[in-house]
């Protein structure tokens, strides 16, 4: 079983990588993009996930579907409430049994929501492994983060209980944890929120993961331990290959980092491209909305700014057509109709009867409105 | 990154603090002594209250010891042998300068020394509420990791169900209900009486296991209640669970290893604050079993006006009340790695 391997990462070389991240594995492991040919190690398809609760249907999310090649990182971007979080735990089984799931998600060949709970559970912290966004509630306070990390370790190897506490004591200087035979004793509390994520990080890594799903694993951080952690993501994706999918409100975010980019609202994808596509010829109108509120530096980072007036749509009356059309500047009756996902430009998918730059709408090619 | 530069080593190891001040910078001592001068008040108020209460039931002891048939000059003569012909606050502070000194005094009916009966219905008041306790916490805990496993499924609904019943029949009203079956109907075991322990373990087990249930039964219903609710909270709100989840921790691990170990907390607490309320039942119980306990000791006091014998009754349950919440204090400082580094 693949969750059973026992190599061990290369180890941490503190006396060469302290401090300042040196990526010097970039370009030789430079991951495949969407574009590149061979098998994804994820495909996502049509993913729809509804609750039900106090008798009313939430719609959270309304057929997602994208791809992810091993090794590399795709960003999933959205406002608050666009399903970004109930689409990424869906994948690991992780939603309460309230959630009806339906759709295809294919990882590494097999539909991972056809599997049994006791098939998803060697899956969960094994093949795919998550990170969360609040570092102060996410590790257990009455547990010392050393326990947590080998409980994690000894779930997915043959080692035994000293094997594993020294394969976690490795794990947190891998994710350059200061001090980790000290801190191994320590519990959560007597950690900064930087240094909980780490820990996070190197318990996501006990079990050598192909996927790592960071749910917005910098948003509760300041802004300076947050570059620090993503250029840990980074370089930890290029050393160990794995793919990432990085989970955030901020597309300036995704765009120094990601590989690839998926545009979430209101529970579906509505844009989908290489990064560099991406930023080279923004299609949609939200996206495009949600690019033009990036340079403003007074505002604070990751907060919920309003990209376009208006409010995103009530899950549970989803309006006709174009889940985006009461906040669009585009709009016309032709968007009552909901507008097809489909790759309109090589690589580049779409979800707009309107796209930016088609000249049929307000906004231009460049970027500019009116 | 800011690092929160919490001492691993407590400050009390330092060689060059003195002990004095060691003793006040270590906050588990420094939660005792506070706790224990906290004490001194409650004593002081819950003596003086019965006292007075006590004052205002007409009759004393000395009429109760006479009867009814007994002359003025008799019962005047009693009272001043037994003291009761002193003005009230004299009386007390008469008692308090005895208690403060170890001497509770005699008991004004039976003439034996306070101490000498207290050694011998602590023992019984102290096995009841032991069982009880015992039992119920033991029944309780694997009861509410099942129901919790499944909220809503047939384990949980079953507890739930037996666990509302329980919480809505008064203790007396079971002790009753017990007695009929496992006494009267099946003959299984004694209704009442006590025998002790040196006749026989298996003897005094069966004359304990009524009343222990009679008080244990709705404390584990509690318990359970309380329990149940707690994890079902933890693991659905939790995040730290999520995070175990997402790690590949099976469901019964992660109930049992992650959210009961957080649950345990808020248990403690309402064992602790429950051992004060527990005290209470046992006297009605004592009284239906035909228990020598602490309990029925207190109703006959009461019943004679015999105010040094329920004195001290009521010192030992509000010292019972106060050490209960010492302890679960401590426990906390134990348990809870927060609480324990004295850091927040
Ligand atoms: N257990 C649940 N029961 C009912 N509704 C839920 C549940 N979990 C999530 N939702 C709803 O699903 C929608 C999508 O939530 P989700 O957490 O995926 O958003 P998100 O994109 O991650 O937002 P954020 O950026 O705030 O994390 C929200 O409207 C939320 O209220
Ligand atoms: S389909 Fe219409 S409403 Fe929706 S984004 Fe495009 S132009 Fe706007
Ligand atoms: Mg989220």
């Amino acid at each position: 079983m693949s969750s059973k391997r026992t190599a061990a990462f290369p180890a941490e070389d503190a006396t060469v990588s302290e401090g300042v991240i040196v990526p010097e594995t970039a370009g030789r492991h430079r991951p495949a993009t969407a574009a590149s040919p061979g098998e994804p190690l994820l495909v996502v398809e049509d993913l729809r996930v509804q609750f039900t609760r106090g008798g009313r249907k939430i719609n959270a999310v309304n057929g997602l579907s994208y791809e992810l090649a091993p090794g590399s990182m795709l960003a999933i971007i959205g406002e608050s409430g666009s399903g970004k979080s109930v689409s990424s735990r869906a994948l690991m089984g992780l939603l309460p049994p309230t959630a009806k799931i339906s759709g295809s998600v294919r990882f590494d060949g097999r539909d991972l929501l056809g599997l049994s709970e006791r098939e998803m559970q060697s899956l969960r912290g094994g093949d795919i492994a998550m990170v969360f966004q609040d570092p102060a509630r996410s590790l257990n306070p009455t547990m010392k983060i050393g326990a947590q990390i080998t409980e994690a370790v000894r779930l997915h190897s043959d080692l035994d209980k000293k094997g594993a506490q020294a394969r976690a004591v490795e794990l947190l200087k891998l994710v350059r944890l200061p001090a980790a035979e000290r801190r191994f004793h320590e519990y959560p509390h007597q950690l900064s929120g930087g240094m909980r994520q780490r820990v996070m990080i190197a318990i996501a890594l006990a079990g050598e993961p192909r996927l790592l799903i960071a749910d917005e694993a910098t948003t509760a951080l300041d802004v300076t331990t947050q570059a620090q952690i993503m250029e840990l993501l980074v370089e930890l994706q290029q050393r160990l290959g794995m793919a990432v999918i990085m989970i955030s409100h901020d597309l300036g975010l995704a765009a120094s980092y990601a590989q690839d980019v998926v545009v979430m609202y209101a529970g579906r994808a509505v844009e989908y491209a290489p990064t560099k596509v991406l930023f080279a010829n923004v299609r949609m109108p939200y996206t495009h909305a949600l690019l033009g509120a990036i340079p403003a530096l007074d505002r604070e980072p990751h907060s919920l700014f309003e990209v376009t007036p208006g409010q995103p749509p009530d899950l549970s009356a989803l309006p006709k057509g174009c889940p985006f059309r009461p906040r669009c500047s585009n709009a016309t009756d032709q968007c009552l109709e909901m507008p097809p996902f489909t790759e309109h430009d090589p690589e580049h998918w779409f979800a707009c009867w309107h796209p930016v730059g088609s000249g049929t709408g307000k906004h231009t090619a460049n970027g500019e409105q009116r | 990154m800011t690092a929160t530069a919490t001492p691993r080593v407590p400050v009390s190891r330092d060689p060059r603090v003195s002990p004095l001040s060691r003793l006040t910078a270590s906050p588990v001592l420094r939660l005792v002594v506070k706790r224990l001068l906290m004490a001194i008040p409650i004593m002081l108020g819950v003596t003086v209250l019965t006292f007075w209460v006590l004052s205002l039931i007409p009759g004393n002891a000395a009429q109760q010891l006479l009867g009814p048939e007994a002359t003025p000059e008799d019962i005047a003569l009693l009272e001043q042998q037994l003291g009761l012909d002193k003005p009230g606050v004299v009386r007390y502070f008469d008692w308090l300068q005895g208690a403060v000194t170890g001497d509770l005094g005699n008991s004004l009916v039976s003439r034996q020394p306070v101490s000498e009966i207290l050694s011998a219905r602590l023992p019984v008041t102290a096995e009841l509420v032991f069982l009880a306790f015992v039992v119920s916490l033991v029944l309780a805990v694997p009861v509410a990791l099942l129901a919790a496993h499944k909220p809503g499924g047939v384990m949980d609904r079953i507890s739930m169900m037996i666990s509302t019943l329980g919480l809505s029949v008064a203790n007396y009203v079971l002790a009753l209900l017990l007695v009929l079956v496992f006494a009267v109907s099946l003959g299984w075991l004694p209704a009442i009486g006590y025998t002790p322990l040196e006749d026989g373990l298996w003897a005094n087990l069966r004359g304990m296991i009524l009343p222990s249930a009679a008080i244990g039964f709705p404390l584990f219903c509690y318990y359970t209640r309380f329990l149940r609710g707690d994890l079902v909270d933890q693991m659905q709100q939790e995040e730290y669970v999520t995070t175990a989840r997402a790690k590949g921790v099976g469901s019964w691990a992660v109930l049992i290893k992650h959210a009961f170990r957080n649950s345990s907390f808020g248990l403690i607490t309402i064992v602790g604050l429950n051992l004060g309320a527990l005290i209470g039942g046992t006297v009605i119980i004592e009284q239906i079993f035909a228990l020598p306990g602490i309990g029925q000791m207190l109703l006959q006091a009461i019943n004679t006006r015999d105010f040094v014998v329920v004195q001290a009754a009521v010192v030992i349950f509000a010292l019972v009340a106060v050490v209960a919440n010492l302890v679960v204090d401590l426990l906390y400082a134990v348990l809870d790695p927060r609480i324990r580094y004295g850091s927040r």
